[in-house]
C-alpha cells in the first residue's frame, strides 16, 4: 500500500526538515529546562551526599542553614556525641563568599569543617588536584568551576588563603561552586567583625566576638538505631530542630528550589504548548495546501480514513523527528550552560511520549478540515 | 431491464434553496446512457451542468428519483448505500478540467492509489497500471513525478487514473478544457476509442461545439429538463 504521508514529506523534504528543526530547537529548549531543574536537584544533593550524615541538628525552630539562618554553639557536637546511638558527631558552616577574580567577584559557597574531626565534606572522589585541608588556618579547597588553581592566594576577610585543591562536580543548590575552608577560619570569617565594628562596639560595651558558633552539627548514627527516634529525642531533650538525611533533601528541594523548579515546571509547560500549537498551524497549513488533492481524493473515491491517516502519520512524523533534533539539539548546547543541565533518557522517553501525543492533538483541525472538505470543490477548475 | 445500459435515470429532480432563493436545476429527469457511449452534456453555464454530473456521480443527492448504476439501483428517492464513495471507487472514473493528478505521488503510485484502497494486490495494480501506461503511450514515464509531465501527458495519466479500476461509467468534467485545439481533438478521440474497446459509458462535460461531432449522443440540459440529440 502506498505510504501517503511518506511521499508527501519526500515531495516537500526540505520544508519539512526545516520546520522539524525549529520545532526541534523549542524540544531542546524543553529538554535543557527539565536538566536545569534534574542538575539543580542533583546540585542540592551535592553536600548532602558528600557529607552522607544520618543527622542535622540546627537552630531551634528553624530548616537548617539550606533554608534560613541557624546557628548553634560548635560544643553542642560534644553533648551530641554523648548520645548512645550517635557514632560521629562534628560542627560545620555554611555561608556565601564572593571571591575575588581580575574583573569581577565570583559568588561561592563555603563549608568550615574541623579538619581533624571525624567527618569529612570533601569527597577525595572529587578531587581533581592537590589535596584536602591539612592545616588550621590559610588553606583553600575550590571547585574547578572557580578557574583558580593550585598554589594561587586569594583574600578572604584580612588574610590570604591558598589553594591547596581542586575538586570538580562541586555545587551548591543555588548552582555557586563549593569552596572548603577550616571551621576556625570559617567561623572567623563568618563570625568576626573589622576592627572597626570592634572598636565601636567595644566604645558601646559590646563585647563583639563570638566565634564559637557554628551552622549545624552533623551526625552518624551507630548501626541498629532508628534515624527519626534519635532525632525526636534530641528535639525534646536538647532543643533543637533536627532533620534525617531524608528530611534534609525534602528542605532542599521543596523549601530551596521549590519556586525555581515550579518557574521551569511553567516555561516547560508553556514551551510545549507553544510547539503542539505549531505543529498544528504548519500541518493545517500544509493541509490547506493540499485541500485541492484532498478534494478529488474524496471524489474519486478513497475514504476519509486514508486521508486522515496520511495527515495524523506527518503530523506525528514531524513531532517524532523535531524530538530527535530537539535532543541532538539539547545535548549540542548543554554543556555552554552555566548552570548544571541533567540530560536524563527517562525525561526525553516522557518528552517523547508528550510530544506524541500532542501530535496528534496538533492534527485535529487539520483532520477536521480534511473530514468537511466538499469533494464538488474538486470540479469546475 | 436493458442489459446494456450504464446509466438510467427515472424521474430525476434537483433544486436548491428555500422560499425566494429556491432554484428548479433539475426537473424530471428521463434518459438512459448504453455502455460504449461517449455523450456530451452541454447546457449555458449554471444550467446544472455540474449539479447533473454529481448526482450520477453519486456526491451530490438529488430530491428524488432512481438512478441506477450498470445493473444496480444506486438511488430511490436516497441513497441505498452508506458507501457511496465505495461506489464511485468501484463503479465511476473521474476526469477533471485539469489533470488534478497527486503531486507527490509518482504517476504509477498515482494510478494504484485507487485499486489498492480497494484491496488490489500491489503487483497486481502495478501491471494493470503499467499496461494503460502502455495504452496511452507514457510507459516510459511510470517513475516521474506529475511535475516533470507535459500538461497533454499528465491529462493521459489522468484518464488512465479514471480507467485503472475498469468502471463502468466515466464523467469527465471539460477535460479539454486546459487543452489546445489538437490536443483536445486528441483527447476526445481517445475518449471515444476507450468507450468503444472498454465498453465504458462516458458523460463528458464541454464548452467546445468542435468536440461534439466525436461524440455519439449530445444531452442538452434546457429549461431544467434533459434533451437528447444525436451528435
Amino acid at each position: 500500500m502506498i505510504h501517503l504521508a511518506k511521499e508527501d514529506i519526500k515531495h516537500t523534504l526540505g520544508k519539512f526538515v526545516v520546520t522539524a528543526m525549529g520545532v526541534g530547537m523549542l524540544l531542546g529548549i524543553v529538554l535543557i529546562m527539565v536538566g536545569v531543574y534534574r542538575g539543580m536537584i542533583a546540585d542540592a544533593e551535592v553536600i548532602l551526599n558528600d557529607l552522607n550524615v544520618d543527622l542535622w541538628i540546627v537552630q531551634d525552630d528553624t530548616l537548617g542553614p539550606f533554608a534560613e539562618a541557624s546557628k548553634v554553639h560548635e560544643d553542642l557536637k560534644y553533648t551530641i556525641k554523648t548520645i548512645n546511638a550517635i557514632d560521629k558527631s562534628e560542627a560545620i558552616t555554611f555561608q556565601n563568599l564572593q571571591l575575588p577574580l581580575p574583573h569581577k567577584k565570583l559568588a561561592v559557597f563555603a563549608i568550615g569543617y574541623d579538619i581533624y574531626g571525624a567527618i569529612n565534606p570533601i569527597n577525595t572522589k572529587r578531587l581533581i588536584a592537590g589535596r584536602v585541608l591539612k592545616n588550621e588556618h590559610y588553606e583553600i579547597v575550590v571547585s574547578d568551576k572557580t578557574l583558580y588553581k593550585l598554589g594561587d592566594k586569594i583574600k578572604l576577610g584580612r588574610n590570604f588563603y591558598t589553594v591547596v585543591g581542586i575538586t570538580h562536580g562541586t555545587v551548591a543548590s543555588g548552582g555557586d561552586p563549593l569552596v572548603y575552608v577550616s571551621l576556625k577560619d570559617a567561623q572567623e570569617l563568618q563570625f568576626t567583625y573589622s576592627n572597626k565594628r570592634i572598636e565601636t562596639d567595644r566604645a558601646r560595651g559590646i563585647l563583639s566576638k563570638n566565634s564559637d558558633l557554628v551552622n549545624a552539627i552533623i551526625a552518624t548514627v551507630k548501626p541498629g538505631y532508628i534515624n527519626e527516634e534519635i532525632a525526636k529525642d534530641i528535639r525534646k531533650w536538647l532543643h533543637k530542630s533536627v532533620y534525617t538525611r531524608a528530611q534534609q533533601k525534602v528542605v532542599l528541594t521543596r523549601y530551596v528550589v521549590e519556586k525555581a523548579s515550579k518557574q521551569i515546571g511553567l516555561f516547560t509547560v508553556i514551551l510545549v504548548v507553544v510547539a503542539t500549537i505549531i505543529i498544528a498551524l504548519i500541518i493545517y497549513t500544509m493541509t490547506l495546501e493540499k485541500m485541492k488533492e484532498i478534494s478529488i481524493m474524496k471524489l474519486i473515491g478513497l475514504p476519509n480514513s486514508l486521508i486522515v491517516k496520511m495527515i495524523v502519520e506527518e503530523t506525528m512524523l514531524l513531532g517524532f523527528f523535531a524530538f530527535i533534533f530537539g535532543n541532538i539539539f539539547s545535548h549540542l548546547i548543554y554543556t555552554k550552560f552555566p548552570k548544571n543541565v541533567l540530560l536524563q533518557l527517562q525525561d526525553a522517553w516522557v518528552l517523547f511520549g508528550i510530544v506524541m501525543v500532542a501530535s496528534v492533538f496538533a492534527s485535529f483541525i487539520a483532520v477536521k478540515k480534511v473530514i468537511n472538505a466538499d469533494p464538488t470543490a474538486a470540479i469546475g477548475g | 431491464m436493458n442489459q446494456n445500459q450504464a446509466i438510467k435515470i427515472q424521474h430525476l429532480n434537483k433544486s436548491f434553496g428555500k422560499g425566494d432563493a429556491y432554484v428548479d436545476v433539475i426537473h424530471d429527469a428521463n434518459f438512459t446512457i448504453n455502455k460504449g457511449e461517449l455523450v456530451a452534456l452541454i447546457a449555458p453555464s449554471g444550467a446544472g451542468k455540474t449539479t447533473l454530473l454529481m448526482m450520477l456521480g453519486c456526491v451530490e443527492s438529488p430530491d428524488s428519483g432512481t438512478i441506477w448504476l450498470g445493473d444496480e439501483k444506486v438511488y430511490e428517492n436516497k441513497w441505498l448505500t452508506k458507501e457511496t464513495r465505495k461506489i464511485r471507487r468501484e463503479k465511476i472514473g473521474f476526469i477533471f478540467q485539469a489533470h488534478y493528478l497527486i503531486p507527490f505521488l509518482n504517476i504509477v503510485d498515482n494510478l494504484t492509489l485507487l485499486p489498492q484502497t480497494n484491496k488490489v494486490k500491489d503487483e497486481e495494480s502495478k501491471q494493470k497500471a503499467r499496461e494503460l501506461l502502455e495504452y496511452f503511450d507514457i510507459a516510459e514515464k511510470e517513475n516521474a513525478m506529475p511535475s516533470q509531465l507535459s500538461g497533454g501527458q499528465n491529462q493521459r495519466v489522468a484518464i488512465a487514473r479514471a480507467l485503472i479500476n475498469d468502471p463502468e461509467i466515466v464523467l469527465a468534467d471539460e477535460p479539454t478544457a486546459a487543452l489546445d485545439t489538437n490536443r483536445s481533438i486528441d483527447v476526445v478521440k481517445m475518449l471515444k476509442k476507450i468507450a468503444i474497446q472498454r465498453d465504458v459509458a462516458i458523460v463528458m462535460v464541454t464548452h467546445d461545439e468542435r468536440m461534439l461531432e466525436y461524440c455519439d449522443k449530445i444531452m442538452k440540459i434546457e429549461n431544467k429538463t434533459i434533451v437528447f440529440n444525436d451528435a
